[in-house]
Protein backbone atom coordinates (compact mmCIF):
# COMPACT_ATOMS: atom_id res chain seq x y z
CA UNK A 1 0.00 0.00 0.00
CA UNK A 2 0.89 3.53 -0.63
CA UNK A 3 2.22 5.81 2.26
CA UNK A 4 -0.42 8.24 3.33
CA UNK A 5 2.11 10.63 4.66
CA UNK A 6 4.08 11.60 2.13
CA UNK A 7 2.89 13.02 -0.91
CA UNK A 8 1.17 15.95 -1.53
CA UNK A 9 3.17 17.46 -4.60
CA UNK A 10 1.32 19.91 -5.16
CA UNK A 11 0.50 21.88 -1.74
CA UNK A 12 2.58 24.57 -1.71
CA UNK A 13 1.32 25.85 -5.28
CA UNK A 14 -2.11 25.23 -4.30
CA UNK A 15 -1.79 27.38 -1.57
CA UNK A 16 0.19 29.74 -3.43
CA UNK A 17 -2.54 30.39 -5.55
CA UNK A 18 -5.37 30.47 -3.26
CA UNK A 19 -3.17 33.69 -1.26
CA UNK A 20 -2.61 35.12 -4.54
CA UNK A 21 -6.39 34.97 -5.40
CA UNK A 22 -7.00 36.25 -2.12
CA UNK A 23 -4.80 39.49 -2.42
CA UNK A 24 -6.77 39.95 -5.67
CA UNK A 25 -9.59 39.95 -4.32
CA UNK A 26 -8.74 42.59 -1.53
CA UNK A 27 -7.06 44.78 -3.75
CA UNK A 28 -10.32 44.92 -5.49
CA UNK A 29 -11.98 45.75 -2.54
CA UNK A 30 -9.49 48.77 -1.42
CA UNK A 31 -9.64 49.87 -4.62
CA UNK A 32 -13.74 50.46 -3.91
CA UNK A 33 -13.15 51.31 -0.31
CA UNK A 34 -10.88 54.25 -1.29
CA UNK A 35 -13.06 55.72 -3.76
CA UNK A 36 -15.38 55.73 -1.99
CA UNK A 37 -13.93 57.35 0.43
CA UNK A 38 -12.14 59.97 -1.44
CA UNK A 39 -15.59 60.88 -2.41
CA UNK A 40 -17.05 61.32 0.53
CA UNK A 41 -13.81 63.09 1.72
CA UNK A 42 -14.04 65.88 -1.34
CA UNK A 43 -17.63 66.28 -1.40
CA UNK A 44 -18.40 65.70 2.72
CA UNK A 45 -18.86 69.33 2.93
CA UNK A 46 -21.16 69.90 0.14
CA UNK A 47 -23.86 67.57 0.76
CA UNK A 48 -26.71 68.61 3.12
CA UNK A 49 -30.71 68.29 2.58
CA UNK A 50 -30.52 72.34 0.98
CA UNK A 51 -28.18 70.75 -1.22
CA UNK A 52 -30.33 68.18 -2.49
CA UNK A 53 -33.50 70.11 -2.60
CA UNK A 54 -32.14 73.08 -3.90
CA UNK A 55 -31.68 74.10 -8.02
CA UNK A 56 -28.22 74.98 -9.10
CA UNK A 57 -27.41 78.60 -9.89
CA UNK A 58 -24.93 80.45 -12.11
CA UNK A 59 -22.28 82.17 -9.85
CA UNK A 60 -18.34 82.21 -9.94
CA UNK A 61 -18.26 81.33 -6.54
CA UNK A 62 -18.53 77.93 -4.54
CA UNK A 63 -20.52 78.28 -1.87
CA UNK A 64 -23.47 80.07 -3.85
CA UNK A 65 -23.23 77.66 -6.72
CA UNK A 66 -26.99 76.15 -4.99
CA UNK A 67 -27.75 72.52 -5.20
CA UNK A 68 -28.36 69.54 -7.23
CA UNK A 69 -32.12 69.36 -7.67
CA UNK A 70 -32.32 69.82 -11.42
CA UNK A 71 -29.82 67.46 -12.31
CA UNK A 72 -31.05 65.12 -9.89
CA UNK A 73 -34.31 65.58 -11.65
CA UNK A 74 -32.58 64.97 -15.20
CA UNK A 75 -30.91 62.30 -14.27
CA UNK A 76 -34.56 60.89 -13.19
CA UNK A 77 -36.31 61.26 -16.36
CA UNK A 78 -33.36 60.64 -18.38
CA UNK A 79 -33.20 57.11 -16.59
CA UNK A 80 -37.02 56.70 -16.88
CA UNK A 81 -37.54 57.89 -20.27
CA UNK A 82 -34.70 55.57 -21.49
CA UNK A 83 -35.54 52.50 -20.02
CA UNK A 84 -39.58 53.04 -21.31
CA UNK A 85 -37.83 53.02 -24.86
CA UNK A 86 -35.34 50.34 -24.24
CA UNK A 87 -37.78 47.99 -22.57
CA UNK A 88 -40.25 46.82 -24.83
CA UNK A 89 -37.88 46.60 -27.60
CA UNK A 90 -35.18 44.47 -25.37
CA UNK A 91 -38.14 42.05 -24.05
CA UNK A 92 -39.75 41.55 -27.60
CA UNK A 93 -35.69 40.62 -29.12
CA UNK A 94 -35.05 38.56 -26.03
CA UNK A 95 -38.21 36.37 -26.36
CA UNK A 96 -37.44 35.92 -30.06
CA UNK A 97 -33.96 35.03 -29.20
CA UNK A 98 -34.20 32.78 -26.61
CA UNK A 99 -37.27 30.92 -27.91
CA UNK A 100 -37.81 31.29 -31.74
CA UNK A 101 -34.41 31.96 -33.15
CA UNK A 102 -33.14 28.76 -34.39
CA UNK A 103 -29.34 28.72 -33.85
CA UNK A 104 -28.34 26.39 -37.13
CA UNK A 105 -29.00 29.02 -39.39
CA UNK A 106 -27.04 31.74 -40.67
CA UNK A 107 -29.32 34.70 -40.24
CA UNK A 108 -29.00 33.92 -36.36
CA UNK A 109 -25.49 34.22 -36.36
CA UNK A 110 -25.50 38.01 -37.83
CA UNK A 111 -28.41 39.05 -35.50
CA UNK A 112 -25.64 38.06 -32.66
CA UNK A 113 -22.77 39.58 -34.46
CA UNK A 114 -25.06 42.72 -34.90
CA UNK A 115 -26.02 42.83 -31.32
CA UNK A 116 -22.67 41.75 -29.66
CA UNK A 117 -21.09 44.93 -32.25
CA UNK A 118 -24.25 47.43 -31.10
CA UNK A 119 -22.65 46.60 -27.64
CA UNK A 120 -19.24 47.37 -27.85
CA UNK A 121 -19.80 50.57 -29.70
CA UNK A 122 -18.09 53.34 -27.38
CA UNK A 123 -20.97 55.63 -25.85
CA UNK A 124 -19.42 58.74 -26.90
CA UNK A 125 -19.97 57.23 -30.24
CA UNK A 126 -23.39 56.93 -29.99
CA UNK A 127 -23.73 60.70 -28.33
CA UNK A 128 -22.31 62.15 -32.21
CA UNK A 129 -24.62 59.74 -33.57
CA UNK A 130 -27.51 61.12 -31.93
CA UNK A 131 -26.42 64.79 -32.35
CA UNK A 132 -25.85 64.21 -36.01
CA UNK A 133 -28.77 62.55 -36.70
CA UNK A 134 -31.05 64.30 -34.33
CA UNK A 135 -30.09 67.95 -35.57
CA UNK A 136 -31.82 67.19 -38.97
CA UNK A 137 -34.64 69.35 -39.81
CA UNK A 138 -37.00 66.11 -40.14
CA UNK A 139 -36.88 65.90 -36.25
CA UNK A 140 -37.68 69.31 -35.17
CA UNK A 141 -40.44 67.45 -33.45
CA UNK A 142 -37.64 65.86 -30.80
CA UNK A 143 -35.99 69.11 -29.62
CA UNK A 144 -37.14 72.58 -28.84
CA UNK A 145 -34.77 75.64 -28.61
CA UNK A 146 -32.04 76.77 -31.39
CA UNK A 147 -32.23 79.59 -33.89
CA UNK A 148 -36.20 80.02 -35.36
CA UNK A 149 -36.22 80.44 -39.72
CA UNK A 150 -33.02 77.77 -39.09
CA UNK A 151 -33.59 74.42 -41.21
CA UNK A 152 -31.68 72.41 -38.57
CA UNK A 153 -33.22 71.40 -35.54
CA UNK A 154 -31.90 72.15 -32.14
CA UNK A 155 -31.05 68.46 -31.72
CA UNK A 156 -30.66 68.31 -27.77
CA UNK A 157 -33.15 67.46 -25.43
CA UNK A 158 -34.50 64.52 -22.66
CA UNK A 159 -36.52 63.04 -25.78
CA UNK A 160 -33.00 62.82 -28.00
CA UNK A 161 -30.63 61.93 -25.20
CA UNK A 162 -33.38 59.15 -24.02
CA UNK A 163 -33.56 57.67 -27.55
CA UNK A 164 -29.85 57.42 -27.62
CA UNK A 165 -29.34 56.47 -24.34
CA UNK A 166 -32.19 53.64 -24.81
CA UNK A 167 -30.08 52.48 -28.08
CA UNK A 168 -26.76 52.43 -25.77
CA UNK A 169 -28.35 50.21 -23.09
CA UNK A 170 -30.06 48.15 -25.57
CA UNK A 171 -27.90 45.64 -25.93
CA UNK A 172 -27.48 44.72 -22.13
CA UNK A 173 -30.95 44.24 -21.33
CA UNK A 174 -31.46 42.26 -24.16
CA UNK A 175 -28.71 39.91 -23.04
CA UNK A 176 -29.61 39.61 -19.32
CA UNK A 177 -33.42 39.52 -20.29
CA UNK A 178 -32.23 36.84 -22.68
CA UNK A 179 -30.47 34.91 -20.02
CA UNK A 180 -33.38 35.50 -17.87
CA UNK A 181 -35.69 33.23 -20.09
CA UNK A 182 -33.48 30.91 -20.69
CA UNK A 183 -32.79 30.20 -17.62
CA UNK A 184 -36.53 28.82 -16.78
CA UNK A 185 -36.42 25.43 -16.80
CA UNK A 186 -37.88 23.51 -20.34
CA UNK A 187 -39.63 21.33 -17.88
CA UNK A 188 -42.02 24.33 -17.39
CA UNK A 189 -42.40 24.79 -21.03
CA UNK A 190 -42.80 21.09 -21.77
CA UNK A 191 -45.73 20.64 -18.93
CA UNK A 192 -47.65 23.74 -20.31
CA UNK A 193 -47.22 22.25 -24.01
CA UNK A 194 -48.46 18.89 -22.85
CA UNK A 195 -51.93 20.75 -21.49
CA UNK A 196 -52.31 22.38 -24.97
CA UNK A 197 -51.21 25.53 -24.53
CA UNK A 198 -49.82 26.81 -27.88
CA UNK A 199 -45.77 27.93 -27.63
CA UNK A 200 -46.83 31.35 -27.40
CA UNK A 201 -49.44 31.60 -24.92
CA UNK A 202 -47.05 29.51 -23.21
CA UNK A 203 -44.20 31.90 -23.18
CA UNK A 204 -47.11 35.04 -22.36
CA UNK A 205 -48.44 33.28 -19.32
CA UNK A 206 -45.81 30.64 -18.06
CA UNK A 207 -42.20 31.41 -19.28
CA UNK A 208 -42.19 35.14 -18.70
CA UNK A 209 -44.32 35.41 -15.54
CA UNK A 210 -41.57 33.07 -13.89
CA UNK A 211 -38.55 34.96 -15.59
CA UNK A 212 -40.07 38.38 -13.73
CA UNK A 213 -37.20 38.78 -11.17
CA UNK A 214 -34.45 38.29 -14.07
CA UNK A 215 -36.32 40.51 -16.12
CA UNK A 216 -36.66 42.96 -13.14
CA UNK A 217 -33.01 42.74 -12.81
CA UNK A 218 -32.46 43.58 -16.65
CA UNK A 219 -34.08 46.30 -16.02
CA UNK A 220 -33.01 48.01 -13.34
CA UNK A 221 -28.92 47.18 -14.09
CA UNK A 222 -30.40 49.32 -17.46
CA UNK A 223 -31.24 51.92 -15.39
CA UNK A 224 -28.05 51.76 -13.16
CA UNK A 225 -26.39 51.97 -16.91
CA UNK A 226 -28.76 55.05 -18.36
CA UNK A 227 -27.72 56.76 -14.64
CA UNK A 228 -24.16 56.34 -14.77
CA UNK A 229 -23.67 57.73 -18.56
CA UNK A 230 -21.98 61.29 -19.33
CA UNK A 231 -20.64 60.83 -22.74
CA UNK A 232 -24.21 60.69 -24.14
CA UNK A 233 -26.01 63.05 -22.16
CA UNK A 234 -23.37 65.93 -22.73
CA UNK A 235 -23.65 65.83 -26.62
CA UNK A 236 -27.34 65.35 -26.51
CA UNK A 237 -28.90 67.14 -23.69
CA UNK A 238 -26.18 69.41 -23.12
CA UNK A 239 -25.14 71.01 -19.49
CA UNK A 240 -27.73 73.49 -18.70
CA UNK A 241 -28.02 74.94 -15.20
CA UNK A 242 -32.15 75.15 -15.74
CA UNK A 243 -34.55 72.76 -16.86
CA UNK A 244 -36.37 74.25 -20.50
CA UNK A 245 -39.21 74.91 -18.21
CA UNK A 246 -39.65 76.46 -14.98
CA UNK A 247 -42.88 74.43 -13.40
CA UNK A 248 -41.37 71.00 -14.43
CA UNK A 249 -43.22 69.10 -11.89
CA UNK A 250 -46.44 70.15 -13.35
CA UNK A 251 -48.04 67.07 -16.11
CA UNK A 252 -49.14 69.83 -18.31
CA UNK A 253 -45.64 70.95 -18.80
CA UNK A 254 -44.22 67.64 -19.25
CA UNK A 255 -43.74 67.60 -22.66
CA UNK A 256 -42.11 70.76 -23.39
CA UNK A 257 -39.51 69.34 -20.49
CA UNK A 258 -38.89 66.29 -22.32
CA UNK A 259 -38.20 68.33 -25.68
CA UNK A 260 -36.03 71.10 -23.44
CA UNK A 261 -32.74 71.30 -22.42
CA UNK A 262 -31.37 70.22 -18.97
CA UNK A 263 -28.58 68.16 -17.14
CA UNK A 264 -28.20 65.11 -15.39
CA UNK A 265 -25.79 64.61 -12.50
CA UNK A 266 -22.91 63.25 -14.79
CA UNK A 267 -23.26 66.07 -16.91
CA UNK A 268 -23.35 68.66 -13.55
CA UNK A 269 -20.41 66.93 -12.03
CA UNK A 270 -18.25 67.34 -15.08
CA UNK A 271 -19.42 70.88 -15.74
CA UNK A 272 -17.97 71.83 -12.23
CA UNK A 273 -14.96 69.54 -11.67
CA UNK A 274 -11.62 71.24 -12.82
CA UNK A 275 -12.15 70.27 -16.31
CA UNK A 276 -15.54 71.91 -17.10
CA UNK A 277 -15.65 75.32 -16.49
CA UNK A 278 -18.17 75.50 -13.29
CA UNK A 279 -15.70 75.60 -10.93
CA UNK A 280 -17.46 74.28 -7.94
CA UNK A 281 -15.34 71.15 -7.16
CA UNK A 282 -16.68 70.69 -4.08
CA UNK A 283 -20.37 70.68 -5.65
CA UNK A 284 -19.14 68.29 -8.45
CA UNK A 285 -17.98 65.50 -5.99
CA UNK A 286 -20.95 66.16 -3.83
CA UNK A 287 -23.22 65.33 -7.29
CA UNK A 288 -20.51 62.52 -7.86
CA UNK A 289 -21.33 60.80 -4.48
CA UNK A 290 -25.17 61.15 -5.14
CA UNK A 291 -24.70 59.68 -8.47
CA UNK A 292 -22.84 57.03 -6.67
CA UNK A 293 -25.03 56.38 -4.14
CA UNK A 294 -28.09 55.93 -6.88
CA UNK A 295 -26.17 53.45 -8.70
CA UNK A 296 -25.46 51.57 -6.10
CA UNK A 297 -29.18 51.56 -4.74
CA UNK A 298 -29.73 49.72 -8.72
CA UNK A 299 -27.64 47.85 -8.11
CA UNK A 300 -28.47 46.04 -4.60
CA UNK A 301 -31.73 46.46 -6.22
CA UNK A 302 -31.07 43.85 -8.37
CA UNK A 303 -29.43 41.81 -6.70
CA UNK A 304 -32.25 41.55 -4.29
CA UNK A 305 -35.05 41.10 -7.31
CA UNK A 306 -32.74 38.20 -8.40
CA UNK A 307 -32.70 36.49 -5.46
CA UNK A 308 -36.17 36.46 -5.35
CA UNK A 309 -36.26 33.55 -7.94
CA UNK A 310 -35.09 31.43 -5.31
CA UNK A 311 -37.92 31.93 -3.18
CA UNK A 312 -41.17 30.38 -3.13
CA UNK A 313 -41.56 31.32 -6.86
CA UNK A 314 -44.68 33.69 -6.24
CA UNK B 1 -51.71 10.16 6.35
CA UNK B 2 -48.03 11.40 6.07
CA UNK B 3 -47.26 11.87 2.23
CA UNK B 4 -43.43 11.67 3.29
CA UNK B 5 -41.40 8.13 3.79
CA UNK B 6 -39.34 9.70 6.70
CA UNK B 7 -42.02 10.95 9.14
CA UNK B 8 -44.40 8.27 8.68
CA UNK B 9 -45.44 6.35 11.54
CA UNK B 10 -43.26 2.99 11.52
CA UNK B 11 -46.41 0.85 11.45
CA UNK B 12 -48.03 2.04 8.61
CA UNK B 13 -45.57 2.56 6.95
CA UNK B 14 -44.59 -1.45 7.39
CA UNK B 15 -48.32 -2.45 6.82
CA UNK B 16 -48.24 -0.20 3.83
CA UNK B 17 -45.24 -2.31 2.20
CA UNK B 18 -46.41 -5.53 3.17
CA UNK B 19 -49.63 -4.69 1.50
CA UNK B 20 -47.23 -3.82 -1.73
CA UNK B 21 -45.25 -6.84 -1.68
CA UNK B 22 -47.89 -9.15 -1.31
CA UNK B 23 -50.38 -7.81 -3.94
CA UNK B 24 -47.06 -8.23 -6.79
CA UNK B 25 -49.46 -10.36 -8.79
CA UNK B 26 -50.55 -9.14 -12.34
CA UNK B 27 -54.26 -7.98 -12.62
CA UNK B 28 -56.70 -9.94 -14.36
CA UNK B 29 -58.89 -7.35 -15.80
CA UNK B 30 -60.17 -8.45 -19.23
CA UNK B 31 -58.21 -6.35 -22.03
CA UNK B 32 -60.88 -7.20 -24.70
CA UNK B 33 -62.15 -3.66 -25.00
CA UNK B 34 -62.24 -1.23 -28.20
CA UNK B 35 -58.49 0.15 -28.81
CA UNK B 36 -58.45 3.79 -28.09
CA UNK B 37 -54.67 4.48 -29.86
CA UNK B 38 -53.49 2.54 -32.83
CA UNK B 39 -50.00 2.24 -33.92
CA UNK B 40 -49.45 0.90 -37.02
CA UNK B 41 -45.78 0.61 -38.30
CA UNK B 42 -43.89 3.45 -36.56
CA UNK B 43 -40.20 4.30 -37.27
CA UNK B 44 -38.79 7.11 -35.02
CA UNK B 45 -35.39 8.30 -35.99
CA UNK B 46 -34.00 11.71 -34.24
CA UNK B 47 -31.51 13.02 -37.34
CA UNK B 48 -29.89 9.84 -38.65
CA UNK B 49 -30.06 7.91 -35.32
CA UNK B 50 -32.87 5.28 -35.52
CA UNK B 51 -34.78 4.97 -31.99
CA UNK B 52 -37.74 3.31 -33.02
CA UNK B 53 -38.41 0.28 -35.66
CA UNK B 54 -41.46 -0.87 -37.12
CA UNK B 55 -43.97 -0.48 -33.72
CA UNK B 56 -47.19 -1.78 -34.01
CA UNK B 57 -49.72 -1.68 -30.73
CA UNK B 58 -53.51 -1.23 -29.88
CA UNK B 59 -53.80 0.66 -26.47
CA UNK B 60 -57.34 -0.41 -25.11
CA UNK B 61 -59.80 1.97 -23.46
CA UNK B 62 -60.23 2.45 -20.00
CA UNK B 63 -57.11 -0.11 -18.74
CA UNK B 64 -53.79 0.73 -18.00
CA UNK B 65 -51.15 0.21 -20.56
CA UNK B 66 -47.27 -0.09 -19.31
CA UNK B 67 -44.98 0.35 -21.96
CA UNK B 68 -41.20 -1.22 -19.58
CA UNK B 69 -38.16 -2.10 -20.88
CA UNK B 70 -34.36 -1.42 -19.72
CA UNK B 71 -32.87 2.69 -20.38
CA UNK B 72 -32.78 3.98 -23.88
CA UNK B 73 -35.22 1.44 -25.40
CA UNK B 74 -37.60 3.79 -27.02
CA UNK B 75 -40.43 3.39 -24.71
CA UNK B 76 -40.45 7.51 -23.71
CA UNK B 77 -40.12 8.06 -27.29
CA UNK B 78 -43.06 5.97 -28.07
CA UNK B 79 -45.13 7.80 -25.52
CA UNK B 80 -44.32 11.03 -26.75
CA UNK B 81 -45.32 10.35 -30.43
CA UNK B 82 -48.90 9.78 -28.89
CA UNK B 83 -49.42 13.60 -28.03
CA UNK B 84 -46.90 14.69 -30.40
CA UNK B 85 -44.25 16.32 -28.29
CA UNK B 86 -41.60 14.98 -30.19
CA UNK B 87 -43.04 17.72 -33.10
CA UNK B 88 -40.89 19.95 -30.46
CA UNK B 89 -37.83 18.87 -31.40
CA UNK B 90 -36.30 19.82 -34.52
CA UNK B 91 -34.38 16.58 -35.93
CA UNK B 92 -37.61 14.41 -35.08
CA UNK B 93 -38.66 12.10 -38.18
CA UNK B 94 -41.41 9.74 -37.97
CA UNK B 95 -43.01 7.15 -40.49
CA UNK B 96 -46.44 4.82 -39.83
CA UNK B 97 -49.63 5.98 -38.43
CA UNK B 98 -50.91 6.78 -35.33
CA UNK B 99 -54.73 6.48 -34.73
CA UNK B 100 -56.80 8.27 -31.62
CA UNK B 101 -60.33 6.74 -31.88
CA UNK B 102 -59.81 6.26 -35.31
CA UNK B 103 -58.45 9.82 -35.80
CA UNK B 104 -54.93 9.83 -37.74
CA UNK B 105 -53.18 12.47 -35.03
CA UNK B 106 -50.85 13.56 -37.91
CA UNK B 107 -53.81 14.35 -40.22
CA UNK B 108 -53.97 18.60 -41.27
CA UNK B 109 -57.30 18.85 -39.87
CA UNK B 110 -55.92 17.94 -36.20
CA UNK B 111 -55.50 20.90 -34.16
CA UNK B 112 -52.66 19.71 -32.30
CA UNK B 113 -53.59 21.55 -28.66
CA UNK B 114 -56.92 20.14 -29.10
CA UNK B 115 -54.78 16.94 -29.17
CA UNK B 116 -52.75 17.26 -26.64
CA UNK B 117 -55.84 18.20 -24.45
CA UNK B 118 -57.00 14.90 -25.19
CA UNK B 119 -53.99 13.37 -24.47
CA UNK B 120 -52.45 14.41 -20.77
CA UNK B 121 -49.04 14.17 -19.82
CA UNK B 122 -47.10 13.87 -16.47
CA UNK B 123 -43.67 13.50 -16.29
CA UNK B 124 -40.70 12.15 -14.58
CA UNK B 125 -39.94 15.05 -12.77
CA UNK B 126 -42.74 16.96 -11.55
CA UNK B 127 -43.09 20.74 -12.75
CA UNK B 128 -45.82 23.06 -11.01
CA UNK B 129 -45.60 26.13 -12.39
CA UNK B 130 -44.65 28.80 -9.94
CA UNK B 131 -47.70 29.86 -9.74
CA UNK B 132 -50.45 28.97 -6.93
CA UNK B 133 -52.04 25.80 -6.66
CA UNK B 134 -55.14 27.10 -7.79
CA UNK B 135 -53.82 28.98 -10.84
CA UNK B 136 -51.71 26.00 -11.64
CA UNK B 137 -54.68 23.89 -12.41
CA UNK B 138 -57.07 26.78 -13.87
CA UNK B 139 -54.42 27.94 -16.42
CA UNK B 140 -54.95 25.80 -19.10
CA UNK B 141 -59.13 25.59 -18.27
CA UNK B 142 -58.63 29.07 -18.92
CA UNK B 143 -56.75 28.65 -22.05
CA UNK B 144 -59.19 26.17 -23.56
CA UNK B 145 -62.25 28.11 -22.38
CA UNK B 146 -61.70 32.07 -21.96
CA UNK B 147 -64.92 32.33 -20.91
CA UNK B 148 -65.69 30.31 -17.70
CA UNK B 149 -66.87 31.81 -15.02
CA UNK B 150 -65.39 32.08 -11.66
CA UNK B 151 -67.86 29.66 -10.06
CA UNK B 152 -67.33 26.82 -12.66
CA UNK B 153 -63.82 27.49 -12.64
CA UNK B 154 -64.07 26.85 -8.47
CA UNK B 155 -65.50 23.47 -9.35
CA UNK B 156 -63.26 22.68 -12.03
CA UNK B 157 -60.69 22.62 -9.84
CA UNK B 158 -62.15 21.07 -6.78
CA UNK B 159 -63.15 18.30 -9.17
CA UNK B 160 -59.28 17.85 -10.42
CA UNK B 161 -57.73 18.09 -6.75
CA UNK B 162 -60.37 15.62 -5.62
CA UNK B 163 -59.99 13.58 -8.64
CA UNK B 164 -56.28 13.65 -7.90
CA UNK B 165 -56.61 12.61 -4.07
CA UNK B 166 -55.04 15.77 -3.30
CA UNK B 167 -58.16 18.03 -2.50
CA UNK B 168 -58.39 17.19 1.75
CA UNK B 169 -54.72 18.08 1.71
CA UNK B 170 -54.42 21.47 0.05
CA UNK B 171 -58.12 22.70 0.48
CA UNK B 172 -57.32 25.09 2.97
CA UNK B 173 -54.62 26.48 1.00
CA UNK B 174 -55.20 27.22 -2.76
CA UNK B 175 -53.84 30.38 -3.22
CA UNK B 176 -50.12 28.76 -1.47
CA UNK B 177 -47.29 28.29 -4.36
CA UNK B 178 -47.38 25.05 -5.65
CA UNK B 179 -43.70 24.79 -5.27
CA UNK B 180 -44.31 24.61 -1.23
CA UNK B 181 -46.02 21.01 -1.47
CA UNK B 182 -43.54 17.81 -1.30
CA UNK B 183 -42.93 16.14 -4.34
CA UNK B 184 -45.42 13.76 -3.95
CA UNK B 185 -48.28 16.20 -3.58
CA UNK B 186 -46.90 18.18 -6.28
CA UNK B 187 -46.92 14.67 -8.72
CA UNK B 188 -50.18 14.55 -7.98
CA UNK B 189 -50.90 17.92 -8.43
CA UNK B 190 -49.26 17.66 -11.86
CA UNK B 191 -51.70 14.74 -12.30
CA UNK B 192 -54.58 17.04 -11.69
CA UNK B 193 -53.61 19.88 -13.44
CA UNK B 194 -54.04 16.86 -16.40
CA UNK B 195 -57.30 15.94 -15.04
CA UNK B 196 -59.25 19.46 -15.62
CA UNK B 197 -58.69 19.65 -18.92
CA UNK B 198 -60.76 16.65 -19.53
CA UNK B 199 -58.56 14.53 -21.37
CA UNK B 200 -59.58 10.63 -22.55
CA UNK B 201 -55.95 9.51 -22.02
CA UNK B 202 -53.45 10.28 -19.43
CA UNK B 203 -50.12 9.26 -20.15
CA UNK B 204 -47.19 9.27 -17.36
CA UNK B 205 -43.36 9.58 -17.82
CA UNK B 206 -42.02 7.25 -15.23
CA UNK B 207 -44.08 9.70 -12.77
CA UNK B 208 -42.45 7.90 -9.44
CA UNK B 209 -39.23 7.53 -10.39
CA UNK B 210 -38.28 10.71 -8.16
CA UNK B 211 -40.52 9.47 -5.21
CA UNK B 212 -40.32 8.15 -2.29
CA UNK B 213 -42.25 4.34 -1.70
CA UNK B 214 -45.75 5.91 0.16
CA UNK B 215 -46.17 8.32 -2.33
CA UNK B 216 -45.53 6.04 -5.19
CA UNK B 217 -48.04 3.39 -3.58
CA UNK B 218 -50.52 6.42 -2.66
CA UNK B 219 -49.96 7.70 -6.99
CA UNK B 220 -50.76 3.83 -7.90
CA UNK B 221 -53.74 3.67 -6.33
CA UNK B 222 -54.92 6.58 -8.11
CA UNK B 223 -53.86 5.07 -11.18
CA UNK B 224 -56.23 2.27 -10.54
CA UNK B 225 -59.06 4.55 -9.31
CA UNK B 226 -58.60 6.84 -12.47
CA UNK B 227 -58.51 4.40 -15.38
CA UNK B 228 -62.09 3.40 -14.62
CA UNK B 229 -62.73 6.51 -16.61
CA UNK B 230 -59.34 7.17 -18.32
CA UNK B 231 -57.17 4.85 -20.76
CA UNK B 232 -53.83 5.48 -19.00
CA UNK B 233 -50.48 4.41 -20.41
CA UNK B 234 -47.19 4.70 -17.69
CA UNK B 235 -43.89 4.04 -18.97
CA UNK B 236 -42.46 2.46 -16.13
CA UNK B 237 -38.48 1.37 -15.11
CA UNK B 238 -40.18 -0.10 -12.30
CA UNK B 239 -41.26 -4.40 -12.62
CA UNK B 240 -43.00 -4.32 -9.55
CA UNK B 241 -44.82 -1.28 -10.35
CA UNK B 242 -45.95 -3.06 -13.97
CA UNK B 243 -46.59 -6.18 -12.46
CA UNK B 244 -49.07 -4.13 -9.66
CA UNK B 245 -50.87 -2.04 -11.60
CA UNK B 246 -51.05 -3.05 -15.50
CA UNK B 247 -53.81 -4.79 -17.60
CA UNK B 248 -51.39 -4.52 -20.98
CA UNK B 249 -47.97 -4.87 -20.91
CA UNK B 250 -45.62 -3.23 -23.97
CA UNK B 251 -41.73 -4.91 -23.87
CA UNK B 252 -39.55 -3.07 -25.92
CA UNK B 253 -35.64 -2.99 -26.19
CA UNK B 254 -33.52 -1.45 -28.45
CA UNK B 255 -35.76 0.61 -30.15
CA UNK B 256 -38.10 -2.56 -30.96
CA UNK B 257 -41.45 -4.15 -29.64
CA UNK B 258 -40.37 -7.45 -28.78
CA UNK B 259 -43.43 -8.40 -27.11
CA UNK B 260 -47.01 -6.87 -26.51
CA UNK B 261 -49.67 -8.86 -24.34
CA UNK B 262 -52.23 -9.27 -21.21
CA UNK B 263 -49.73 -8.44 -17.99
CA UNK B 264 -50.62 -11.77 -16.47
CA UNK B 265 -49.53 -13.65 -19.77
CA UNK B 266 -45.80 -10.97 -19.93
CA UNK B 267 -45.54 -11.91 -16.47
CA UNK B 268 -45.69 -15.51 -15.90
CA UNK B 269 -45.76 -17.02 -18.97
CA UNK B 270 -43.65 -14.30 -21.56
CA UNK B 271 -43.36 -15.92 -25.09
CA UNK B 272 -39.94 -14.58 -25.78
CA UNK B 273 -36.69 -15.17 -23.52
CA UNK B 274 -35.31 -11.66 -23.59
CA UNK B 275 -38.66 -10.92 -21.89
CA UNK B 276 -38.19 -13.59 -19.56
CA UNK B 277 -35.21 -12.37 -18.92
CA UNK B 278 -35.89 -8.72 -18.16
CA UNK B 279 -38.91 -9.50 -16.09
CA UNK B 280 -36.66 -11.84 -13.80
CA UNK B 281 -34.30 -9.08 -13.61
CA UNK B 282 -31.42 -10.54 -15.54
CA UNK B 283 -30.68 -7.50 -17.32
CA UNK B 284 -31.83 -3.91 -17.12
Amino acid sequence: MQSIKTGGRHDLASRIGVALCWIASILVAAVCVFIIGYLLQQGWHSLSWKFLSTDPVQSLTEDQAGGIRTPMVGTAILVLASILLALPLALGAAIYLAEYMDERRWITRIVRVGLETLASVPSVVFGMFGLALFTLGAFKFLSSGGAQGSSMSYGRSFLVASIVMGIHILPFVIKVSEEAIRNIPRSLRQGALALGMTKWRTIWKVVLPAARPGLATAAVLGMGLAAGDTAIVWLTLGGSMTMGVDAWWQPHNWLAVLKGAGSTLTTYAYFNSPAGDGNSPGAAFGAAFVLMCIVLLFNLGAVLLFRRRDLTGR
Amino acid sequence: MSDSFLTADPNETFSMLEGMLSAAAPRVRSTDVPAIFEVKALDVSYGSKRVLHDVSLEIPEKRITAFIGPSGCGKSTALRCLNRMNDEIPSFNMRGKIRLAGQDIRAKSVNITALRRNVGMVFQQPNPFPMSIYDNIALAVREHDGRISRSELDGIVEQALKHASLWDEVKKGLKDSALSLSGGQQQRLCIARALAVKPAVIMLDEPCASLDPISTARIEELLLELSADYSIVIVTHNMAQAKRISDKVAFFLMGRLLEYGDALQVFEAPQRNETAEYVSGAFG
